[in-house]
């Protein structure tokens, strides 16, 4: 049974349309992360939940109920913002407390009930600290045990870990999935970062401009991606403009720039469309050979950058396109720059979108 | 759960009207009142104004010059004030040195003390053997009375206590903007070449346009109302607001209603143009604007030259005001009482001595006892009502569409000139009004409370948006709190420090509150009031006497403040 369910959900600033016409249905126990660029909507959407936000048009439902117009002390869900909004003029004590308080439960429940929680968290030993006293990481631990003290079954999460260093991100993500899971909270977890989206959540949705892109497990949105601006946006990609002039059950052939042919296992467009090839950059390779079964193209390589576990090639072909290429540093080709070399990949490696109405440039940026 | 919903929605509208009503019934409809009397009874102003059978139209060029010499006044305070205040600004804003807040405190003191108890100090420096001029062995003072500035054609006194008391609204406004400026800018600025002074013109400045005007519109507002100091030092000279207290004690009130609208609405004139810049957020050096070549680097070699060579005065002058205009007074009129405290160090007549003064047949020390009492109850209760009023009223203005009108609205009172101020809240409930409320201490509360729920309600304000409130609230409702609860447990005590600090200055406002009480006050004499009657009555000794007792508390309430606001 789908514990929040919202219909046609629509909400306008002005001339800005936040959320538009948005339907979306979260299951109990779920975890779902919403991505999405900056000013996509995703907050908004996670405020109209909380009862933060009225929408213009749409209903919500919460547990079955609807919940328009009920005010957020009434819906169950807890927000928790970016910066934690822990109160700074109460002690972590207090802060967790707030709500068994607030619910007037007996006092012996609520010493009971707040001592579980931070023992859970492992913070019991800093129930007397203030907020201030506190490290971001801690922070964050005393907001979720805030959320859960209310007895809320549903957690609503504004970026939690866009207030932590990068590192720290990291590490808490595994524990942030875990105690959700424990809990059996139904949690919904904003964030512009998709590799934190990928890593954690049971259901991934890509939202953009305040419309519904993919919904989908991190492997479906990763390897299926339904529009270039998912490709790009979840692991990104090369873009490579062309014309479908052949097909058959095999594949299909694509004429690119400079008359020269791109062969693709897919078969979904139709002779004569114009369309976008989109390559992972792990996907295409570099050697001093053509490839057999694949697609090869001379060129030359203009930049390398070293990231670590990997390096990145930008390589110029002769047509005059560029593309990047990402290798692991074990199986990395040596380089010079100005070196020319042949880049391959596989047909079956090319998606294929039909060519986006609004232009490749404006389909594929991170708005 | 549905009703109980709605019961708790219809109370807080209740709450919601009672305290726009009460906005609307005690601050707002004086100034109104006192505007519309006009209008109602044009046929008296036209008699006593424009067409008295016996003088003509003699009281409208009194006023036309009285108005006309308060607007020169006011203007070169202002000029005055930014010329020297700026440079202060600057030091308090950017520079770290031993006993900064002690300067801090000494321009905040002009504030803190009853202007009238601060006039008299003033007065006795300047104008008096006791003063500067004893100093240089003069058996009169440094300055007769009615010496006029060359040029500027105002009287020095005047003059000199009006750049005291506006002194700090100018400093603390631009120091504040200058603070909240990045100093990365001029940092950038200095590294690109520039020297300080052009950092300064070309950066600083042109940010802090709106801070500058911000500064001078209260500066200008101050002066323009300015009434206890003025009544002590004006001597012949009157300016606007003393006419007004003139007239109303002689009873035209015709005429000083006239005079307190025509006030208002000029005031009101010259002042909304800036505030709607200023909110604007628009610079003035948006318009593209260039000096010819030539000229810009000329200036730009003079301030390189000044950076350098004119710093010392640069940071001395404007210390140098500062002490001549606040600490000597206070030193000098603390330093009168002993001279004064058992006989008249000249003459050598007990008469003439502070002693006597208090406790001989004119008995001034139960005077003062009973306008002690006063002024603490007209403190308290108005501070109290007008606290009732402005806590709901912030959060109204936080959360509704119309909360920006009603803050802008609530400027009138802390721009109109207090005895317009006194008159309008006379007019408003006094026989010619709602004829509720007789001169006398309860119509002194219900005018303190005018200027009161403003500044409580800035000093709320400028709490809640300090820290973010509106996201506490949300967390506290997403985590099951109701409205009225979030309030309560959240966002009141987030807030206190700003209410404690408004009861404060409301407090402190209110025990120094000259002009306003003046006129609204019967029987019933508050402290600063006193002063003033006894400098009329010229019981010199006793007005010392008093200015001290007021100076001291003032410091006291000053020590009180730093305390609070520190933490």
């Amino acid at each position: 049974m789908s514990i929040i369910q919202l219909v046609n959900v629509t909400k306008k600033y002005d001339e800005i349309t936040a959320l538009d016409h948005l339907n979306l249905s979260i299951e109990d126990k779920e975890y779902v992360c919403v991505l999405g660029p900056t000013g996509a909507g995703k907050t908004t959407l996670l405020r109209i939940i909380a009862g933060l936000l009225e929408p213009d048009e749409g209903k919500i439902h919460i547990a079955g109920r609807l919940v328009n117009g009920l005010p957020p002390e009434e819906r169950n869900a807890v927000y928790m913002f970016q910066q934690f909004a822990l109160f700074p003029h109460m002690n972590v004590w207090q802060n967790v407390s707030f709500s068994p308080i607030i619910k007037n439960y007996h006092e012996t429940r609520i010493k009971r009930l707040t001592l579980e929680i931070l023992e859970m968290v492992k913070l019991a030993d800093r129930q007397d600290a203030f907020p201030h006293e506190l490290s971001g990481g801690m922070q964050q631990r005393v907001a979720l045990a805030r959320g859960i003290a209310s007895g809320s079954r549903i957690l609503l999460l504004d970026e939690p870990f866009g207030a932590l260093d990068a590192r720290l991100r990291v590490d808490l993500r595994a524990q942030l999935r875990k105690l959700a899971e424990d809990q059996e909270l139904t949690t919904i977890h904003v964030t512009h970062d998709q590799e934190e989206a990928l890593m954690i959540a049971d259901r991934v949705v890509v939202i953009r401009k305040g419309k519904i892109e993919q919904i989908g497990t991190p492997h479906e949105i990763y390897t299926n991606p339904q529009s270039a601006f998912i490709m790009s946006f979840v692991g990104g990609a090369n873009f490579i403009e062309g014309n479908v002039i052949r097909m058959d059950d095999s594949g299909s052939i694509i004429e690119i720039r400079g008359s020269q042919k791109v062969h693709v296992s897919d078969i979904s467009r139709k002779v004569g469309e114009k369309v976008v090839i989109a390559i992972r950059l792990e996907d295409i390779s570099i050697g001093m050979v053509e490839a057999p079964v694949s697609n090869n193209f001379s060129g030359m390589i203009e930049s390398t950058m070293f990231i670590g576990s990997s390096i990145e090639y930008v390589i110029k072909l002769e047509n005059g396109i560029t593309v990047s290429s990402k290798k692991l540093i074990s199986n990395a080709y040596k380089s010079e720059s100005n070196e020319t070399v042949i880049v391959s990949f596989l047909p079956e490696k090319c998606y294929v979108f039909e060519y986006p109405k609004i232009g490749l440039l404006k389909e594929i940026e991170a708005i | 759960m549905v009703p109980r919903l709605k019961r708790s929605i219809s109370l807080s509208n209740l709450a919601k009207w009672a305290t726009l009503c009460a906005l609307i019934l005690f601050v707002l409809l004086p100034t109104f009142y006192l505007i519309s009397y006009v209008f109602t009874r044009w046929n008296e102003v036209n008699y006593e104004v424009f067409a008295n059978p016996i003088i003509g139209d003699e009281n409208w060029k009194q006023i036309q010059q009285v108005l006309l010499f308060s607007f020169r006044l006011s203007l070169f305070t202002v000029a005055f004030d930014l010329i020297f205040g700026i440079p202060l600004a600057y030091i308090l804003a950017r520079k770290k040195f031993r006993g900064k807040s002690l300067l801090e405190d000494i321009i905040t003191l002009p504030l803190v003390i009853p202007t009238s108890g601060f006039g008299f100090a003033t007065l006795i420096t300047w104008t008096t053997a006791t003063g500067i001029g004893g100093i240089f062995g003069l058996n009169s003072g440094l300055i007769p009375l009615d010496a006029v500035i060359p040029l500027l054609n105002v009287p020095f006194i005047v003059f000199i206590v009006h750049i005291a008391l506006t002194f700090p609204y100018i400093v603390r406004t631009i120091a504040t903007k200058f603070e909240s400026i990045e100093l990365t800018f001029e940092i950038a600025s200095r590294t690109l070449g520039a020297n300080p002074l052009t950092t300064f013109r070309k950066i600083l400045f042109p940010l802090s346009i709106s801070g500058i005007f911000s500064g001078s519109v209260l500066a200008f507002a101050r002066s323009l109302g300015e009434t206890g100091a003025t009544l002590i030092v004006s001597g012949v000279s009157s300016t606007a607001s003393i006419a007004i207290v003139r007239w109303t004690s002689e009873f035209k009130l015709a005429t000083a209603s006239f005079m307190g609208s025509l006030l208002v609405v000029i005031a009101w004139l010259i002042i909304l143009p800036i505030e709607v810049y200023v909110n604007r957020g628009a610079s003035l050096f948006s318009i593209p604007y260039r000096f010819p070549r030539a000229l810009s680097n000329w200036i730009i070699k003079f301030e390189k030259f000044a950076s350098r060579k004119l710093t010392h005065i640069k940071n001395f002058l404007p210390l140098f005001i500062v002490v001549i205009t606040v600490i000597v007074p206070i030193v000098i009129v603390l330093n009168s009482v002993i001279f004064y405290w058992s006989a008249d160090p000249y003459t050598g007549k007990v008469q003439g001595g502070v002693l006597y003064q208090l406790f001989g047949p004119s008995n001034y020390f139960n005077s003062v006892l009973k306008a002690t009492l006063t002024s603490i109850i007209v403190a308290l209760t108005s501070t109290f009502i007008a606290m009732c009023i402005a806590i709901p009223l912030s959060f109204i203005i936080k959360r509704w569409w119309y909360g920006g009108i009603i803050r802008s609205v609530l400027k009138v009172p802390l721009i109109i000139p207090t005895s317009s101020l006194g008159l309008s809240v006379l007019l408003l409930w006094g026989s010619n009004g709602f004829n509720l409320v007789k001169p006398g201490i309860w119509l002194i509360i219900l005018t303190h409370i005018v200027f009161s729920v403003p500044v409580i309600v800035e000093s709320i304000i400028a709490a809640y948006e300090g820290s973010d409130i509106q996201m506490y609230e949300d967390s506290a409702r997403t985590l099951g709190a109701t409205a009225y609860n979030a309030i309560e447990m959240v966002s009141l005590p987030l807030i206190k420090g700003g209410i404690l600090t408004g009861f404060i200055l409301s407090f402190t406002h209110s025990i120094g509150e000259t002009g306003a009480t003046f006129i609204v006050m019967g029987r019933d004499v508050t402290v600063p009031a006193l002063v003033v009657n006894m400098v009329e009555a010229l019981a010199i000794p006793a007005a010392l006497f008093t200015s001290t007792y007021l100076i001291i508390l003032s410091l006291i309430l000053l020590a009180i403040i730093r305390l609070t606001t520190r933490r």
